[in-house]
């Protein structure tokens, strides 16, 4: 069958260093235009389209981003990945509205908060394989949406209010409804994360998680220190859902546990599943389409949701890897067996 | 005689009611080939198993370089300096024939995450001698020209000769081949057999598990025998041959080792 994905890394690699760079920029060129095709057919019909941009389409390829390290990179199931998100949104909406400290300086914060109960949930789950992993971390996102329909501080079930926007920087205001500015802001969190995956899946991090994803036990035999590098599948995955945390309550102004239930883990999940497990692109196309496609066919209105699914259904039928599947290539083609 | 380098005292391993080794003792000299033969199950996989820390042996003291092995991470035993074959091929078959041996070279990296996220010199210099390092050792083993293929789409025997490459990539004083000439016509056999000595050579001790009697006995520097668990002989090829209790217990395969 034709693979897009061959054809698009054979087109990439055959092309010096100015020709890289010209695609590069001009790719980027092209989905930061984006918010001014809304006149097009891209345009959603009902929900106003700028903002469909920012949340879901740009939150949920950032979260696909990084919750493709834990599962597509690592093969390891997480089905709490809401719970950073979260954690991220909860840090900035409790550090906005209660210190000085501004988004900017939050960001960090939030990030690192999202990494160290990657390590908390990481280090004792991580033991376990599989089945297990994937209740324990299911059971993760739950607790801390329980938690924060609990305790006082996070507001309970009120949740959080008047979180402030980001201070305007290099004479760019953020305005509440300034959706383009904060789809910008998204976009860069979004290449930073890709280049680091990027970079990390050409080198040792990068085969030890390939190794431990397709045989733990041989990797383990051959001197990769496996459950070292699972932990940092999550935490970097988790450092990436709180930063979308962050953004999220920064732009939203206002979070409730509602915000962060079970289904967004899911939808994330479906969004890596949909594009093409382990395959950074058909990862982002993945959340592009599950984040879009909703609000596009909005209105069908109620049938819409059944749509969604057929979607969903025939798709992953017609192809089990996703639209965009990791399949490498083999770059030589070399002479057949002698024997 | 060269010193040990491995040495198993009184190993036992039980699984529940089963008895996989029995009490067994032996050792493996620097730059030896030794054989280690007996009929099926009795115990030979074991012995890797229990040598790289899949299993935690029962009782006895297995000695590597001088220092125990009890309680060791088993990729800190590779490390040290054993590295293993499986006698079902289990390569990453979703990476290169060079990846995969890169990726058990990075057992002796010292950058690890952070410095190849950020590109430090240390990282590229690394990365780049082990990928001549990796490139090196499949044209050793003889299938230099399959490095960017995947390794599921590998012929059977390329595979085995992979597997054996991969685990060289590691680095091991020790290396541990179980089976690796199992599917391989004569013609092959000769080959891998000629492969090993030079392994050897290279400076490597083998610790060799094969079916094929004319295979270890031509290989290899001395035998030994297990059956059930238990060692029944340890000695010259020669001498093993002749032995009563290993034509006991193989009953009548010695014919076609001559
Ligand atoms: N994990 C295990 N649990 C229970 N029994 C085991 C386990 N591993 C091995 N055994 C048993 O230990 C015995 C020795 O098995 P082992 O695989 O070491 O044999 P082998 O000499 O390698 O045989 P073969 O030539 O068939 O590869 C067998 O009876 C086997 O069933
Ligand atoms: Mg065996």
């Amino acid at each position: 069958m034709f693979n897009l994905r061959d054809k698009g890394a054979e087109i990439w690699e055959n092309q010096g260093r100015i020709g890289r760079i010209v695609i590069a920029v001009g790719a980027i060129a092209i989905v930061a235009a984006l918010p001014f095709m809304g006149g097009t057919f891209l345009n959603t019909p009902v929900a106003d389209y700028e903002s469909v941009l920012v949340y879901p389409i740009a939150m949920f390829v950032l979260m696909a981003i990084g919750l493709n390290i834990v599962i597509g990179k690592s093969g390891l199931l997480d089905l709490g990945y809401v719970a950073f998100f979260a954690i991220g949104a909860y840090t900035m909406g409790l550090l906005g509205t209660k210190t000085d400290l501004n988004t900017w300086e939050i960001l960090p914060i939030g990030i690192a908060m999202a990494m160290f109960s990657g390590i908390i949930l990481g280090v004792p789950a991580l033991k376990l394989r599989g089945d297990y992993l994937a209740i324990i971390t299911l059971g993760f996102g739950e607790i801390v949406r329980i938690v924060a329909l609990n305790l006082g501080a996070l507001g309970r079930s009120e949740g959080i209010q008047g979180i402030p926007t980001p201070p305007g920087i290099f004479g760019i205001e953020y305005a509440f409804d300034s959706h383009r500015i904060y789809y910008w802001t998204l976009l860069i969190l979004i290449l930073l994360a890709i280049w680091m995956v990027r970079r990390l899946s050409a080198r040792r991090a990068g085969r030890a998680w390939e190794s431990i994803r397709q045989d733990e036990d041989a990797a383990e035999l051959l001197g990769v220190p496996t459950f070292k590098y699972k932990v940092w599948a999550f935490v970097l995955g988790a450092s990436v859902g709180g930063a979308a945390g962050v953004l999220y309550a920064s732009k939203t102004l206002f979070i409730a546990p509602d915000n962060f239930t079970l289904q967004i883990s899911i939808l994330i999940l479906a969004c890596v599943v949909f594009g093409g497990m382990g395959n950074i692109w058909g990862v982002i196309l993945g959340a592009v389409i599950l984040g879009y496609l909703p609000d596009r066919i909005r209105f069908l209105s109620e049938a819409r949701l059944l749509v969604f699914g057929l979607v969903l259904v025939i798709m992953m039928n017609l192809r089990p890897d996703g639209i965009l599947p990791r399949k490498k290539r083999e770059k030589a083609i070399v002479k057949k067996d002698a024997s | 005689m060269n010193k040990s380098l491995i040495e198993l005292k009184n190993v036992t391993m039980k699984f529940g009611g089963v008895t996989a080794l029995s009490d067994v003792t032996f050792d493996v000299k620097e730059k030896e080939i030794l054989g280690l033969i007996g009929p099926n199950g009795a115990g030979k996989t074991t012995v890797f198993n229990v040598i790289t820390g899949v299993y935690q042996i029962t009782s006895g003291e297995i000695i590597f370089d001088g220092k125990s092995l009890a309680g060791v991470k088993r990729y800190k035993i590779t490390k040290r300096g054993i590295a293993r074959t499986f006698q079902n091929i289990r390569l990453w078959g979703d990476m290169t024939a060079l990846e995969n041996v890169m990726t058990a070279a990075d057992t002796h990296k010292k950058s690890g995450l952070v410095s190849g996220l950020f590109g430090f010199p240390i990282s590229r210099r690394e990365e780049k001698r082990d990928k001549a390092r990796a490139q090196e050792l499949l044209d050793f083993i003889g299938i230099g020209e399959y490095s960017d293929r995947l390794a599921k789409n590998l012929p059977y025997g390329v595979q085995r000769r992979l597997e054996i490459a991969r685990a060289m990539g590691a680095e091991p004083k020790l290396l541990l081949l179980d089976e690796p000439a199992a599917g391989f016509n004569p013609a092959e056999k000769v080959e891998l057999a000629a492969t090993i000595r030079k392994i050897r050579d290279a400076g490597y001790t083998v610790l060799l598990i094969e079916h094929d009697m004319s295979l270890v006995m031509k290989v290899s520097d001395r035998v030994v025998v297990l059956d059930f668990g238990q060692k029944i002989a340890d000695d010259s090829p020669r001498n093993v041959q002749d032995d009563k209790r290993v034509i006991e217990a193989y009953l009548g395969v010695p014919e076609d080792a001559s």
